[in-house]
This record gives structure tokens, sequence and C-alpha cells, in this order.
């Protein structure tokens, strides 16, 4: 588990300086249908993108898309943070991404549909700022594509 | 609008996103157990319900923690180290003898999960990669020239060891796994020095966090970066 607490305190101390302000106002955003008329893309910060696709480079603030038509189980990471557990993963994809979970959810009409197209970043060694630019052309994909919600998975 | 998974309270509390569940978990597990259906379900569930909420910021807590596996229960390792190999004489003969040894349950592995593998992000045969990597090692040199194949083959090769360490079925102890693959295998060791040798070299140093885990190094590996540095360093 991630609890301070229970973390050596070089462990404790390197996430604590990753504590940070707010980026700006909050983006806060209402949207009146309920869950089962919602519209759901998932996007990871696991570095996550298929074996043809450009793998992540050591400090990367660059997307890739994950359609829903792709087989997620062929999907492999390129992290740079070698702080986090991977065998979790190594074992189920939908731990970190867990689109075949939302298409059950989408079976049983808990939603009411996925996104064409899903989003992975690679969260580490950088920092928030850099990844505006790709996050408002994401943004833009998410709009054009009819999203209402995002589900967010770090690693 | 968003919700989604906070692994660190204390960094989404000071970040305040809009819509953020607290889960117990470890690192690189946000959905808390994999093959598990109904646990991922709940998980889910909980962030979901955040889309509800008309004010925020909204930070919750979900109360239940994942189950995990001590060291001590872990499944046991198939390979036992520190063999054959100790006798090889160079870091090249040494990496080649232990992926013999790991290769068949990488195999065995990769057909268990119904041949799935995460291996492959650099396209290269293991064996290729392993040599060039000890051959780094016995000629005491960094891959200065080639930074990217490098961040991409030590990744290829810690998860072809992490799938043939867990191929058998089981619950493994993801600390059990990391503390294998650091401390008793010749691919730990090599990685370990490869990483004094980045810390070494002050143009290269921020490479090293990236190479070992802090558990492995036992300590702090390295600060943040600005986009811009690792562009200067590889000129």
């Amino acid at each position: 588990m991630v609890r301070l607490t229970d973390l050596p305190e070089y462990e404790r101390d390197h996430l604590l300086e990753k504590n940070m302000p707010p980026l700006g106002p909050m983006p806060w955003s209402n949207n009146a249908k309920p869950l089962s008329a919602k519209r759901i893309a998932l996007i990871t910060t696991a570095g996550l993108h298929f074996r043809g696709d450009n793998a992540f480079d050591f400090a990367d603030p660059t997307f890739r898309p994950i359609s829903i038509d792709d087989d997620a189980n062929d999907l492999i990471m390129s992290h740079s943070s070698a702080n986090f557990d991977r065998s979790g993963f190594v074992e189920d994809v939908n731990l970190v991404f867990p689109i075949k979970r939302f298409k059950e959810l989408l079976a049983d009409k808990t939603i009411d549909s996925l996104a064409d197209v899903h989003y992975s970043f690679m969260g580490a060694g950088l920092m928030p700022k850099v990844y505006e630019k790709s996050a408002i052309q994401v943004a833009g994909l998410l709009k054009q594509d009819l999203v209402d919600a995002v589900f967010l998975t770090p690693v | 609008m968003t919700t989604g998974i906070s692994l660190i309270r204390e960094n989404a509390e000071s970040m305040q996103p809009p819509r953020s569940l607290w889960v117990p978990f470890p690192l690189g597990r946000p959905l808390g157990k994999p093959n598990d259906k109904a646990f991922q379900h709940r998980v889910i569930a909980a962030a979901l319900a955040l889309l509800e909420r008309t004010t925020g910021p909204v930070l919750e807590d979900y109360p239940e923690d994942a189950p995990t596996v001590s060291i001590e229960e872990s499944s046991a390792c198939p390979v036992s180290f520190g063999n054959t190999q100790a006798k090889a004489t160079t870091w090249a003969a040494r990496l080649i003898s232990e992926l013999t040894q790991m290769q068949p349950w990488y195999d065995f592995g990769k057909r268990r999960r119904n041949g799935r593998s995460l291996v492959g992000v650099t396209g290269e045969p293991m064996q290729t990669m392993l040599k060039k990597l000890g051959e780094l090692l016995d000629s005491d040199t960094l891959p200065t020239a080639e930074l990217k194949w490098f961040k991409l083959a030590i990744e290829d090769a810690k998860v072809f060891y992490i799938e043939a360490l867990t191929a058998q079925p089981g619950e493994y102890s993801a600390q059990a796994i990391e503390q294998i693959l650091w401390h008793e295998t010749h691919l730990g060791a090599g990685l370990r020095i490869f990483y004094e040798r980045f810390t070494a070299t002050p143009k290269l140093a921020i490479m090293a966090r990236m190479v070992a885990s802090r558990e492995a190094i036992g300590g702090f590996t390295g600060e943040e970066i600005e986009i811009n540095d690792i562009t200067k360093k590889e000129k």
C-alpha cells in the first residue's frame, strides 16, 4: 500500500517533493447527464503504446492514441520511472488501463458509450507545465469525440 | 469533466484536481489487484461516483485495501541464481548464461499469459541486448551515443526477467520480485553498476534515476527535470 507512513524516509521525502500548488484556477465543470448517458474516455500516464508506435523517450510529454478497436493485450510500456511495480501489469492490462472493465460497464448500460480513441501519456521526470500543449491537444480531440467524462489512471 | 485515481494522497491534496479518488494501493497498481474483476469494478464505481458531485475539488479516500502477498507468502521463484553463470569471467558471458536459465521460464510465462508479453520495445532479440549491455559493463563505458536505445533495452530486459520470475501461476509479492531482480541476478548487479557510472558522470547524472529504483539503491536517485535539460545533455 502507499501510505507515506509505511514507506522508508527517502521514499516519503521523494514523494512529498512532488507536492505542488494547483496549476491554475480549478477547471471545474458539471455535466447534468446521468452516468448512464455519458460517453467516457480513458487516459493513463503509464507510458503505454503498441509495438509499432514510437516508444516514449526519457522525458517525453507527447501522447499515444489507443483505439477502442485495438486489442489492449498488445499494449506494452516504455515508462522511464524505475520506481513502480510492473509485475501486476504483466498479469493484467486492466490493472492500469481498465478498458475491459469499461466495456463491461457499456454492456450492462452503466455508461452510454466509450470514446473511439483513448490516450496514454508517460508521467515521469517532467514538471506538469511541460504537458500543457499535449493536454490542450487531447482535450480538443476528446471534445471532437463528444466525450462527456474522462477516467484517469496513474502508475 | 474528469475523475481519476490518485496513488499519493498528499500530491492530490496539494495540486487539487477537480475529482480524485485516493486509493491505498502500491505504485503501478491503480486498480488494486490484477485479474480481480469485482475488485476493479468497485474501484471504478467509486471514482465514477465522483462525477455526480457538483462542487469541488473532491478528494475521496477509497476504504478498501488491495489484498497483498507478503515476501514470505510469495510464490517461489523458478530460477536458481549464482550457480553456473558465476564462473563466467565477463559480464557479457554472465548475462548470456543467465539468459539461458531465464528463457524457458519466460517462454513458459508467455504461454500461461496466452501469448501476452511486455517485452519488445526495442524490437531486438534479448540475447543481442544482454550481450551489448554486458560488453558495455566489461569495457567500463556508458552508451553515450545510444541513450535512447539504452533506456528501451533496460526496460525490455527488466520486464523479461519479471515475466520469467513470475512465470508459474501463483500469488507474487512485488517486493520479493524486486529483491530478486536487483539483488540476486547479474542483470540487477549490472544495472546498479550502470547507475553508479551515470551518477558519477555529471553530464549524464540525470539518466541514473531511470536505471535503478530507489528501493534498489536504498535512497534518492534524482530530481525532476525540465524538458530542455535532457536534450541539452544528449548533445
